[in-house]
């Protein structure tokens, strides 16, 4: 009978065959690969996800590259010197109209449509970036805390996690947005000034619990592990086990549910700036456009169709790409 | 779940919420025609809706807005003298007996002003056996001159009374009631404007309490915050369950009027006392006014029958758009000068608009066609280059436009050549580069067209280097409170609009630039003592004063006189600009299929209820 040719799917931690792995080993069938390297193979064999990848880089160019395509299509994303020709009599406004370079129409002050979609990416993107970033940050090292040191630490920090996650998450939102928001001072004397910080900031206050959570589940399975018990057999202190023999090993988890909360963020920032409690009204977001559009899609199609588009496919995007990494970490439970 | 099914479904769920939240509009129902001509009938119950309601529960020595106005003038409270309720051509501003059998005898000196009063006119139920004597007419004054029952009011009108400013809320000297039927008013300095006063609805009269003879105050007594809560009816309407009130009991366990909830509803119904009213036609049987929704909502309900008119609002747009293309619409909508302003007004206390150059910088870069276009366009008024409306003037100043720029579009080359000659401007390029330019806090409505009017006057005032640090909120209870307190340091307050009180240019005078005014509609703090700066934390010692100009204009008998002092007043408000007037404001109202004889009331700037009928009667 034929020799299987798959790679040895060994769903290991173990930093043995990882770290220590053969270099380049090409003996016939078994290879050692780090988890990492095998969450990404397994990943590339995705379709969806490699889409929701192209399209995620195609997105972050086309934000990055904002104020360059403003200055193409020669429209700046607050001006408003167009308002007269791209509006009627009664003031409501006009739609695509290729003449004048304004692809995806005006809204209701004659700012182009287009040129804030893009930069709504802009926002979209970097709160998702920062704000996961945050959370990131402290999801990971609450998590490794608790499910390192256990005991009253993993005690006091789980209930911590509890706390945060049965806050009434939008009223919070809304309320400290709109507080720290409402005057030139902010917030925590000026620490928290209103914009695009402050509504990153919340947004991963919120999302940090969930990181910590899958962090804390992972940390306590691996710290049982042998390699552990020979690192501290090494005179390895708990800090370098923590940083060098567990964390790597949980990269892989942590990546995937990262980028899982991304969409979430990328929504949370749009819902926040569709109830007004979101970034400031001279930096475009998705999610105002949306507001914008709303007293007047009957007659102005353009203004929710493009901005809801975009947030959609990004949104989806993002939820592939997750999708992807959570079936390559573990493809027993790939549907 | 699934990625994509995850995906969808979010977005699905904000789709609809937005859906939920903004409304399909245009319903695209046609309208029947209104029948012309023929009878009017009597019947039937008018639904009115509402997007947000008045601020002060109708306590009528508190409210100060055009749509309390008109309720308690059309339909809850008659006053000694009344405006008709009609258009201003057709004599909607001439001022005539309600109570009164007659307009006052003024003494020869303007210093004493004598009603007399028709004599039977009784109260709505539960009061229907009391009669209206000239002591309710003191009662209301005597509460007025309480600073806490009036707060937010206009008691400043009524200062000319001798002892008025003394009595807070006790005993006015001026006023004498010789006997039940006449009413003798003496003033500490003439007044020429000073029987318009009496048609405000703080001057109607207030019952005594039967139970309580000696209650100074009547049925009020007790009730200093929410008297509109027990307010008793003498006009055609009173709100419904009226009659339920019991005024036996202490104040604090009397019943509120049911016919009137906040924020929610109101429902009149016909005043079985009303009698002896060559005012009011009063046509329909029943009022119900539904409280809530934007103006969105309130549209499509009318597009689908539900409601007979939006009383609140500006009609949206995409409304107009689609009953001007209706045929059978055409006569449903109505436009009427409103004989208001609407303005930005700038802090003369905060730099940089304490120089009065950067202020006339401003007032020639504001495209004030565009702030027109976002509100509706030409329809909604014409551009205002002036202050006070030529229509209060006599015509006067109906060409004067000092900051007039090319189709009203805004002139930068001017407003830069304006702003060179300001301090603030360093090196005298038209473009102001001094610290005091940036961030200036500017404290705005949060509901259309306000927003949109805040993008366009970032872009104008960026254009002279001011940069506009815009915040957004309610109207009442963040814009307001903001902008008429001097402690916050508001520097530019955009969504502004003032309406006359009476057809008097006093009305637009001390009310939105005289000192007694501060604290109020005073937004520019204008007349305002270095003491007084000082105390609020601002550096600035000194700001312009127009009171006495304004003392002298009020002083001048009717007539032409007094209107050309009024136009010198408004050149003068103009030259020191506190304020750039950008509409002479037109409401536009779109009646319903069922309306019939639709009119408007050009004392209060809304339609006139008491005017309005529905066709067949209601049937």
């Amino acid at each position: 009978m034929a020799q299987l040719r798959s790679e040895p799917d060994i769903q290991t931690g173990t930093g043995e065959l990882g770290g220590a792995g053969e270099p380049g080993g090409d003996r016939e069938g078994v290879t050692g690969r780090s988890p990492l390297e095998l969450l990404f193979r397994r990943f590339r064999r995705d379709r969806f996800a490699l889409v929701g990848v192209v399209f995620i880089i195609i997105m972050i160019i086309l934000a990055v590259g904002a104020p360059v395509i403003a200055k193409l299509v020669g429209h700046a994303p607050n001006d408003v010197s167009f308002y007269r020709q791209m509006s009627n009599e009664l003031g409501l406004p006009k739609g695509p109209n290729l003449r004048l370079d304004f692809f995806f129409g005006a809204d209701t002050v004659g700012r182009d449509v287009f040129v804030r979609v893009m930069y709504g990416a802009r926002t979209s993107l970097t709160v998702a970036f920062v704000a996961t970033g945050i959370a990131l940050l402290i999801g990971v090292a609450i998590g490794l805390l608790a499910g390192f040191y256990r005991g009253k630490v993993d005690t006091v920090l789980s209930r911590a996690i509890d706390v945060v996650l049965s806050l009434p998450v939008l009223l919070l939102a809304l309320g400290l947005v709109s507080a720290c928001g409402a005057t030139q001072q902010g917030c925590l004397a000026g620490l928290l000034k209103p914009g695009l910080g402050l509504v990153s900031l919340v947004i991963g206050f919120f999302s940090w619990p969930y990181i910590a959570r899958i962090v804390r589940g992972q940390v306590l399975s691996l710290r049982e592990r042998e390699f552990v018990e020979a690192a501290r057999s090494q005179g390895a202190g708990n800090l370098r086990i923590m940083f060098r023999e567990i964390l790597p090993n949980v990269a892989a988890p942590i990546i995937v549910y990262t980028t899982l909360i991304i969409p979430n963020n990328i929504l949370f920032e749009a819902a926040l700036s569709f109830l007004g409690v979101g970034v400031p009204d001279t930096t475009p977001s998705w999610g105002r456009m949306l507001n914008d559009a709303s007293q007047i899609f009957t007659v102005a199609w353009w203004m929710m169709l493009f901005p809801g588009l975009f947030l959609f496919m990004t949104t989806l995007a993002f939820n592939l790409v997750g999708d992807g990494l959570r079936d390559a970490l573990d493809p027993r439970t790939a549907r | 779940m699934k990625a994509i099914t995850k995906t969808i479904v979010v977005t699905a769920i904000f789709a609809l919420a937005a859906t939920a939240c903004g409304g399909g509009g245009g319903g695209g129902g046609t309208g029947t025609a209104t029948p012309t001509g023929g009878g009017v009938e009597k019947g039937g119950t008018l639904k009115l809706g509402l997007s947000a309601d008045v601020s002060n529960a109708y306590d009528p020595q508190k409210e100060y807005a055009a749509l309390s106005f008109e309720f308690f003038r059309c339909c809850l409270l008659r006053t000694l003298v009344q405006f008709p309720g009609l258009e201003a051509d057709n004599g909607g501003n001439e001022l005539g007996p309600d109570i009164a059998e007659s307009l006052p005898e003024e003494s020869a000196d303007g210093l004493t002003y004598t009603f007399h009063l028709k004599q039977g006119i009784h109260y709505a139920p539960p009061l229907q056996d009391v009669e209206v004597t000239a002591q309710d007419f003191v009662r209301a004054l005597m509460r007025e001159s309480d600073p806490e029952a009036s707060a937010q009011g206009y008691p400043f009108y009524y200062s000319p009374i001798q002892g008025f400013d003394d009595a807070a809320g006790g005993s006015i000297k001026g006023l004498e009631t010789p006997d039940d039927y006449t009413l003798v008013v003496h003033l500490t300095q003439p007044t020429g404007d000073f029987p318009f006063r009496m048609s405000m609805p703080a001057t109607a009269p207030i019952p005594p309490n039967p139970s309580d003879p000696s209650a100074a105050l009547g049925v009020a007594e007790g009730h200093t915050k929410d008297y509109g809560r027990f307010l008793i009816a003498t006009g055609p309407y009173m709100f419904e369950g009226s009659e339920t009130m019991d005024f036996s009991v202490p104040a604090d366990q009397q019943t509120k009027n049911p016919g009137y909830v906040p924020g929610r509803s109101m429902t009149l119904v016909r005043n079985p006392s009303w009698s002896d009213d060559t005012v009011r036609p009063a046509y329909v049987d029943r009022i119900e006014v539904a409280i809530g929704g934007t103006d969105i909502d309130l549209a499509n309900k009318i597009d689908a029958g539900e409601l007979d008119m939006d009383l609140s609002g500006v009609p949206p747009a995409q409304q107009i758009q689609a009953w001007q293309a209706d045929p059978n619409r055409q006569d449903q909508i109505h436009a009427n000068p409103s004989d208001g302003v609407r303005y930005l007004t700038m802090n003369m206390a905060m730099p940089p608009f304490d120089d009065v150059q950067v202020r006339r910088a401003i007032e020639y870069v504001v495209d004030k066609d565009a702030l027109r276009r976002t509100r509706g366009g030409p329809l909604f008024g014409d551009l205002a280059g002036h202050f006070i409306p030529s229509t209060l003037l006599g015509g006067l100043n109906s060409d004067y436009d000092p900051y007039a720029s090319p189709n009203g579009q805004g002139d930068v080359t001017k407003a830069k050549a304006e702003m060179a000659q300001s301090v603030y401007d360093t090196d005298q390029d038209g473009i102001c580069d001094a610290p005091e330019c940036k961030g200036v806090l500017a404290i705005t409505d949060n509901q259309p067209p306000y927003p949109e009017n805040n993008a366009i006057l970032v872009d104008n005032l960026s254009q002279i280097g001011i940069e506009l640090d815009v915040k957004t909120g309610d109207r009442y209870t963040f814009m307001y409170d903001k902008c008429l307190t001097p402690e916050s340091h508001a520097a530019f307050c955009p969504s502004i609009g003032w309406f006359k009180d009476y057809p008097d240019a006093l009305t637009f005078g001390p009310p939105t630039l005289g000192s007694e005014s501060i604290g109020s509609f005073d937004i520019p703090l204008a007349g305002a003592t270095p003491e007084q700066l000082k105390g609020w934390g601002y550096t600035v010692t000194e700001v312009p004063s127009f009171d006495d100009k304004f003392a002298e204009c009020s002083a001048m008998a009717l007539g032409a006189e007094r209107l050309q002092c009024w136009a010198d007043a408004d050149k003068l408000i103009m030259e020191t600009a506190p304020v750039v007037p950008w509409l002479f404001d037109k409401d536009v109202d779109l009646s319903g299929d069922r309306i019939v004889n639709y009119t408007y009331d050009s004392s209060a700037g809304l339609a006139s209820l008491d005017h309005l009928a529905l066709v067949g009667g209601g049937a």
